[in-house]
C-alpha cells in the first residue's frame, strides 16, 4: 500500500541514537496482529486439515486421532444429506442475494430521486441491519405461528386457509429467506445509495440534454457506472449469504426434517452433536475450498481502489 | 430528476411509506407483544395496540428465569472483544498507514486479514474447540468469557484495521510531523497525537465491534455452555421447550435488541464505511 510519505524502515533504521524498539516500532505494532492471526487462523486450518484425513474421537482430557486417509471425503460426496445441503445453500444465496440487491437498487434509485425525509428514511433501515440475528428471527417465528400468527390471521381474515409457514418443507426454506431478505436489504441499499450519490452529474445533464429516456439513462449511464459497486455488493451478499445458520437454527433447526439443512448447519450437526470431529473437519475443508476464489476475488476488489501494492 | 408530475411525487412517497411499514412491522409487532398479558396475547382479532400492557413477560423473564445473567455475560464478552481487537488493530493500523514495510508486507497482510474474514467461522471452530477443551494448568477456556471474547476480537480484527486505516488516513499529516520536529519518539506522537485526534472514530469502531460480538451467534452456540452464555443463545433455547412462552420470547427479542440499537444510533455516521467489510452482519 502506498501511503504519501511513508517511512521507509530501511532510512528509520540507520538513524542512530534511537531505541530499538522506537528503530522497529512497525513491527512490534503489527506482531499482535500476526501472532493472532497464526493463532486464530493458521493454526485451526491446519489442524482442520489434519483432521480431515482421520478419524477423531472425543477422549478424556482431549481427543484421539487416527489417520485414515481420504475416507471422510469419499463418505462426503456419497453422503445424500451433504448433497441436499449444497443444493439448498446454492439456492439460498441465489435467491437471497437477488432479492436484496434488486430491491437495495431499486430502494436507493428511489431515495436518490429527490425526496424528502432520506436522513429518517435511512437512520429507519439501519434498524434491521442491526438488529440481533436472533431477536429478528424470534419476532418473525411468533408473526408465522400457525395458531396465533399474524400473517395466518390476515390470510384467515381474506378468506384464505392457515398456512404451515415453517412445517412444510417447500415453504419453509422461503419463508425463512424472506426473513433474511427483511434483514439484509437494507445492507444492500445503503452500500448502493452511497455509491448512487457520489456518481458524477455530466453524464446525466448530458443525457438531459439529449432528452433521453429514464429506463434508458438508467440502462447506458447509472447501470454503467454503478458496476463496480454492483459487483462487491453482490459478492459480498453471496460471502455472507453462503454462511446462512442462526435464523434457519433459530426458526426450524434445519427442518421441518433435514430439508433446511445449510452448509454450516450440516457441519454443526456432524460436529457438535454428533461430535465427528473428523467428517466435519473435512466437510469444512470443502466448504472453505469451494468460497475461496469469491473470497479471495472480493478482498481484491476492496483493495484495488484503496491501495496498491507498493511499486 | 426534471418534470416530475405530483401523481408520481405522490406515488414514490407512498412506496416509501409502504417499505417503512414492511421494516418497522416485525420489530413494532415484537414490542407490542412482549406487552401483552396471556388473555391478550392469544385474542383474536389480535390488539394492534396493546390495551392492558403489563410487564410480566419482562419480570418472569428477567428475574424468575435470570436472564439478567446472560446479558452480563454477553455485556462481558463483548466488552473483551471490544476492547482487544480495537488495541490490536488500531496499534496494526497505525503501522500499515506510516510505515512502509518491506516485501509488500503492508498489501499482504491486508489482503490476508480481510480474506480470512471472509471465510464462515464454521471452518476453523472445530480444532479451536478442541483447544478450548483441553486444560492448560487446571483452566479451561471452553465456556468462559475470556475464551469466546478473545475469538470475536480475533473474528472483527480485520474489520477495525480497515476503519482505522481510514480514520488515521483523515489525520493531517503536517500535525504529526509536528509532534516529530518537537523531539516525540513515533509511538509518542501515535499516542499524543493520532490516536487523540482519531477517537471519534475509535469510539464508532469500538461501538460497531462491540454490537457484532453481542448479536454473535454460532461461535457463542458451541463455546459456551452455562457459565458464559450469552443472550442469543439463552433466547434460542428457550425454543426447544415444549411449551415455547412467547411472551417471554418477545420480552427477550427486545431486550437483546435495545442495547445494540442505541449504540447504532451513536456510531450511525460510521456505519457505511464499515458495512463493506462485513463488520456487522454475519
Amino acid at each position: 500500500m502506498t501511503v504519501e510519505g511513508a517511512i521507509e524502515i530501511k532510512e528509520s533504521r540507520q538513524i542512530a541514537g534511537t531505541p530499538w524498539w522506537e528503530r522497529n516500532l512497525a513491527w512490534l505494532l503489527v506482531a499482535p496482529t500476526v501472532l493472532m492471526f497464526v493463532v486464530f487462523a493458521v493454526i485451526p486450518a491446519f489442524t482442520t486439515i489434519a483432521y480431515a484425513f482421520s478419524r477423531v474421537r472425543m477422549a478424556r482430557g482431549g481427543i484421539t486421532r487416527e489417520f485414515i486417509g481420504f475416507e471422510n471425503f469419499a463418505r462426503a460426496l456419497q453422503d445424500p444429506l451433504v448433497a441436499q445441503s449444497v443444493t439448498t445453500t446454492v439456492k439460498w444465496m441465489l435467491v437471497v442475494t437477488a432479492l436484496e440487491v434488486v430491491l437495495g437498487l431499486l430502494l436507493a434509485l428511489l431515495m436518490s430521486s429527490g425526496i424528502r425525509g432520506r436522513g429518517l428514511f435511512t437512520s429507519l433501515l439501519i434498524v434491521p441491519i442491526i438488529m440481533p440475528p436472533v431477536a429478528v428471527s424470534v419476532a418473525w417465528l411468533f408473526m408465522y405461528d400457525y395458531e396465533f400468527g399474524i400473517f395466518n390471521y390476515l390470510l384467515n381474515e381474506v378468506g384464505l386457509p392457515s398456512m404451515r409457514w415453517l412445517s412444510e418443507p417447500a415453504i419453509a426454506i422461503y419463508a425463512m429467506m424472506a426473513v433474511d431478505i427483511w434483514q439484509a436489504t437494507p445492507f444492500a441499499f445503503l452500500l448502493l445509495y452511497a455509491a448512487l450519490l457520489s456518481l458524477p452529474r455530466d453524464p446525466y445533464e448530458a443525457a438531459a440534454i439529449d432528452g433521453a429516456g429514464r429506463w434508458y439513462v438508467f440502462r447506458t449511464v447509472t447501470l454503467p457506472l454503478l458496476q463496480p459497486v454492483l459487483l462487491v455488493v453482490i459478492l459480498l451478499r453471496l460471502i455472507d449469504a453462503a454462511r446462512i445458520f442462526d435464523k434457519i437454527f433459530v426458526m426450524t433447526r434445519g427442518g421441518p426434517g433435514s430439508s433446511a439443512y445449510t452448509a454450516t448447519l450440516t457441519i454443526y450437526i456432524e460436529g457438535f452433536t454428533k461430535f465427528d470431529f473428523g467428517y466435519a473437519s473435512a466437510l469444512s475443508f470443502l466448504f472453505q475450498l469451494s468460497l475461496i476464489a469469491a473470497a479471495t476475488f472480493y478482498v481484491k476488489r476492496v483493495l484495488a481502489d484503496y491501495a496498491q501494492p507498493a511499486e | 430528476m426534471v418534470g416530475e408530475s405530483r401523481t408520481s411525487l405522490f406515488g414514490r412517497y407512498l412506496l416509501i411509506g409502504i417499505v417503512s411499514l414492511i421494516v418497522l412491522l416485525p420489530v413494532y409487532w415484537m414490542v407490542n407483544m412482549s406487552f401483552k398479558s396471556r388473555a391478550e396475547f392469544v385474542a383474536r382479532p389480535p390488539t394492534i395496540v396493546v390495551q392492558g400492557p403489563t410487564t410480566d413477560n419482562y419480570y418472569d423473564l428477567l428475574v424468575t428465569q435470570r436472564f439478567f445473567r446472560y446479558g452480563i455475560n454477553s455485556l462481558v464478552v463483548a466488552l473483551i472483544a471490544a476492547t482487544l481487537s480495537v488495541v490490536v488493530g488500531t496499534l496494526a493500523a497505525y503501522a500499515l498507514s506510516r510505515y512502509r514495510l518491506p516485501r509488500n508486507f503492508n498489501y499482504h497482510l491486508l489482503f490476508t486479514m480481510l480474506t480470512v474474514r471472509m471465510f464462515p467461522p464454521i471452518v476453523t471452530v472445530i480444532p479451536i474447540f478442541v483447544i478450548y477443551n483441553r486444560q492448560f494448568f487446571g483452566y479451561r477456556l471452553l465456556d468462559t468469557h475470556i475464551g469466546l471474547g478473545v475469538i470475536d476480537a480475533f473474528t472483527e480484527l480485520p474489520f477495525v484495521i480497515w476503519m482505522m486505516i481510514g480514520f488515521f488516513r483523515d489525520i493531517p499529516r503536517d500535525m504529526e510531523d509536528a509532534g516529530l520536529v518537537d523531539g516525540d519518539s513515533r509511538f509518542g506522537v501515535l499516542r499524543k497525537i493520532a490516536i487523540p485526534l482519531a477517537a471519534p472514530g475509535l469510539a464508532a469502531t469500538f461501538i460497531l465491534v462491540f454490537i457484532a460480538s453481542w448479536n454473535e451467534f454460532l461461535l457463542a452456540l458451541i463455546l459456551t455452555q452455562t457459565k458464559a452464555q450469552t443472550l442469543p443463545i439463552a433466547v434460542a433455547s428457550q425454543i426447544t421447550q415444549f411449551d415455547i412462552k412467547y411472551g417471554n420470547m418477545m420480552a427477550a427479542g427486545v431486550i437483546t435488541s435495545v442495547p445494540v440499537l442505541i449504540l447504532a444510533l451513536l456510531a450511525q455516521r460510521h456505519l457505511t464505511r464499515g458495512l463493506a467489510v462485513g463488520g456487522v452482519t454475519g
